[in-house]
């Protein structure tokens, strides 16, 4: 889509100044040091700073010419996104398999018309591999299911 | 001679059953997601890093540079059947590959491709072994200084000579940079940027961001993206025959390809991708004639294949000798050998020389496996390429999430593998590169750490990086590449607003 500022670069660049900013700033916490006996806080700061200088650069002359307008894919993104949460959470509390099916289920949605069936046989057999090859095959310490709230 | 005799003891290594295993399954698993467009080297080198800490160092490193060098062969295959690079490197194999697929000599550039691509890399294995052992040597004479200066330069020269926006580029250097700095002070003990969560003492799980940034970014960009589809070309064994004519016109671009992917992989931040455009560039600027290109020229694959697989294997010359990664796969590999507490650099090669020479070895191996992967079972990868993407994003995330998972038993670290794939998405809609953040993420430590003890030993005199000669001399050139990006930028800018100008 055609815009009348070039918003990648607006958008990058002043993402990059906040971040730079708060970045710098949270350094001043640690000791400075000397140039000769640098603390903690040398060179984040420095590092800050630069984000900053060129988080500026990205983004003034951008305000000077056209651009596009980035467009995020949204269903994609969130159902990856909730997927990935969804494993994270559920995984210590009831082990590899609930996490599994949770994970590939969320996952169909990133499609625009998910298969039930085809979701249901994917999440029955990814659980399974995941408990031959993870837990059994490579004995990677996580149980295949449990119950711990 | 003293390099024969290391080279025995190095296949000696190599040709253990266990190291052969590996070689076997890194190959295999490089062909198989170079075939596969949506899921690249890195994303599986990422995946499996946590795999490699419950095998011993050489094995590990065999298996994941096996998947890096494999997945440049598998890369053309998508690329000439189908339109669709499976690799960012095999990109250019499409724009004469596919042409000669469509004239029906599918089979023979596939054949082709695999040829010159052994060729390519052979050559970049003997450039490897001969050059490897004196730049160590070279190196050994460093100080802090000279490191700090040598990180910098390749940084910026990862930043400036990669794809997009220099400025862009070197602006994800400096977030990498800082993301490095999240964790324990070395020096000091100071907690930074860990908000007292305990798992973050340690900085940030490489594996998870890696996975992150190249894994979960890229599944959510390609499930729009890629549509798998039936290849119509029947590929028979008798349809993989080059004629000899191919043959002849192939040898010296392969040659010549070979030469320019051997200089460019060499490079810190150039790479395969950047190795194979431009000899597809200089094959036809030397052709007589160069209308044939994209018509299914046989030279427009031959010697960017070639490129690619020996850039893939010079760019273990700056990773293994001089610690400095030369793209964001290197970066990974790097953090592999630091997990296995070895620490790379000049005294690798003398302190380490099995894992050395027992992975140039393994070169050798992984190449010849390559080539039978390749040639008779070519079928196999073919009908891989079936395979619709809506079975196989779920998998990749699911082999995501355990694998970060796997590594310290932490649910927080699959948190944050959600946190950097949004983070990447985000990068990736506004078009900046996840690559050149990630070296920055794996050399700031360094980077911090060389500074501090130059500045310590000149007694806080900065001037210490000019009079170094070494030290001096990667300052020049980190120089000259930002005023050549400065001055290419200002270029653009201006043809961009006379474009703009005349279209209103």
């Amino acid at each position: 889509m055609k815009a009348t500022r070039d918003f990648e670069d607006i958008i990058g660049g002043a993402l990059m100044i906040a971040g730079g900013t708060w970045f710098a700033l949270y350094s001043l916490n640690y000791n400075m040091g000397t140039l000769r006996r640098m603390g903690p806080a040398y060179f984040p700061l420095s590092i800050g700073v630069l984000v900053v200088a060129f988080g500026l650069i990205i983004l003034v002359p951008a305000l000077f010419r056209a651009g596009t307008l980035p467009r995020p894919e949204w269903r994609p993104f969130l159902a990856i996104c909730i997927a990935v949460l969804g494993f994270a959470l559920l995984v210590d509390r009831f082990g590899l398999i609930p996490a599994v099916l949770l994970l590939t289920a969320l996952a169909a949605f990133a499609e625009r018309n998910p298969s039930l069936r085809l979701t249901l046989v994917l999440a029955a057999s990814l659980a399974a591999i995941a408990v031959l090859v993870f837990t059994m095959g490579l004995g990677i310490p996580i149980p295949a299911y449990r119950w711990s709230l | 001679m003293d390099m024969f005799a290391n080279l025995a003891m190095g296949f000696g290594e190599a040709f253990a059953p266990q190291n052969l295993l590996y070689c076997f399954i890194g190959v295999f698993l490089g062909t198989f997601v170079g075939v596969l467009p949506g899921i690249g080297g890195l994303a599986t080198i990422s995946m499996l890093l946590p795999l490699t800490f419950y095998v011993p160092p050489t094995a590990a490193i065999i298996m994941l540079a096996g998947i890096y060098y494999g997945a440049q062969y598998g890369g053309s295959t998508a690329s000439i059947l189908m339109n669709l690079p499976g690799t960012p490197a095999a990109a250019v194999a499409c724009l004469d590959g596919y042409p000669m697929a469509q004239k029906g000599r599918a089979g023979v550039a596939l054949a082709m491709t695999t040829i010159a691509s052994f060729v390519g890399a052979s050559l970049g294995i003997i450039i490897l072994t001969a050059f490897s052992p004196l730049l160590a040597g070279v190196a050994l004479s460093f100080g802090p200084a000279d490191y700090f200066a040598m990180m910098l330069l390749g940084l910026v020269a990862a930043a400036t000579l990669a794809h997009g926006s220099p400025v862009k580029g070197i602006a994800m250097v400096l977030v990498g940079l800082a993301l490095g700095m999240v964790g324990t002070d070395v020096q000091t003990g100071q907690q930074r940027f860990t908000f007292d969560i305990p798992q973050l003492a340690d900085g940030i799980s490489l594996v998870a961001l890696a996975m992150g940034l190249f894994g979960v970014a890229e599944v959510i960009g390609s499930i729009n993206r890629i549509k798998a589809g039936r290849s119509q070309h029947k590929i028979t064994m008798r349809s993989l025959m080059p004629t000899g004519k191919d043959m002849k016109d192939s040898t010296l671009p392969m040659l010549r390809g070979t030469g320019v992917g051997a200089i460019f992989g060499a490079l810190p931040g150039a790479g395969a991708t950047i190795a194979s455009f431009m000899s597809y560039a200089v094959e036809k600027k030397v052709a007589r004639d160069p209308s044939r290109f994209g018509k299914g020229a046989i030279e427009g694959i031959t010697s960017p294949e070639s490129a690619n697989n020996a850039a893939s294997q010079t760019a273990f010359i700056p990773t293994l000798t001089l610690g400095i990664p030369g793209d964001a796969t290197m970066a990974l590999m790097l953090g592999a050998l630091i997990i296995q507490g070895i620490q790379p650099g000049p005294r690798l090669v003398t302190e380490h020389p099995e894992l050395f020479w027992g992975l140039i070895a393994s070169f050798w191996i992984g190449n010849v496996m390559l080539v039978i992967l390749n040639l008779p079972l070519i079928g196999l990868w073919v009908k891989m390429l079936s395979i619709p993407y809506r079975i196989l994003y779920p998998a990749i995330l699911m082999f995501i999430c355990i694998g970060v998972y796997s590594v310290n038993n932490s649910a927080f670290d699959v948190l944050l593998v959600m946190i950097f794939g949004v983070f990447g998405y985000v990068m990736a809609l506004l078009k900046f590169e996840p690559a050149p953040l990630l070296l920055g993420f794996i050399l700031g430590p360094l980077m911090e750490e060389h500074l501090r003890r130059a500045m310590l030993l000149s007694r806080g005199d900065a001037m210490v990086f000019l009079e170094r000669p070494i030290s001096a001399g990667f300052l020049a050139v980190t120089a000259a590449l930002l005023v050549w990006a400065a001055v290419a930028l200002m270029r653009q800018n201006r043809a961009r607003q006379r474009a703009a100008a005349l279209a209103e």
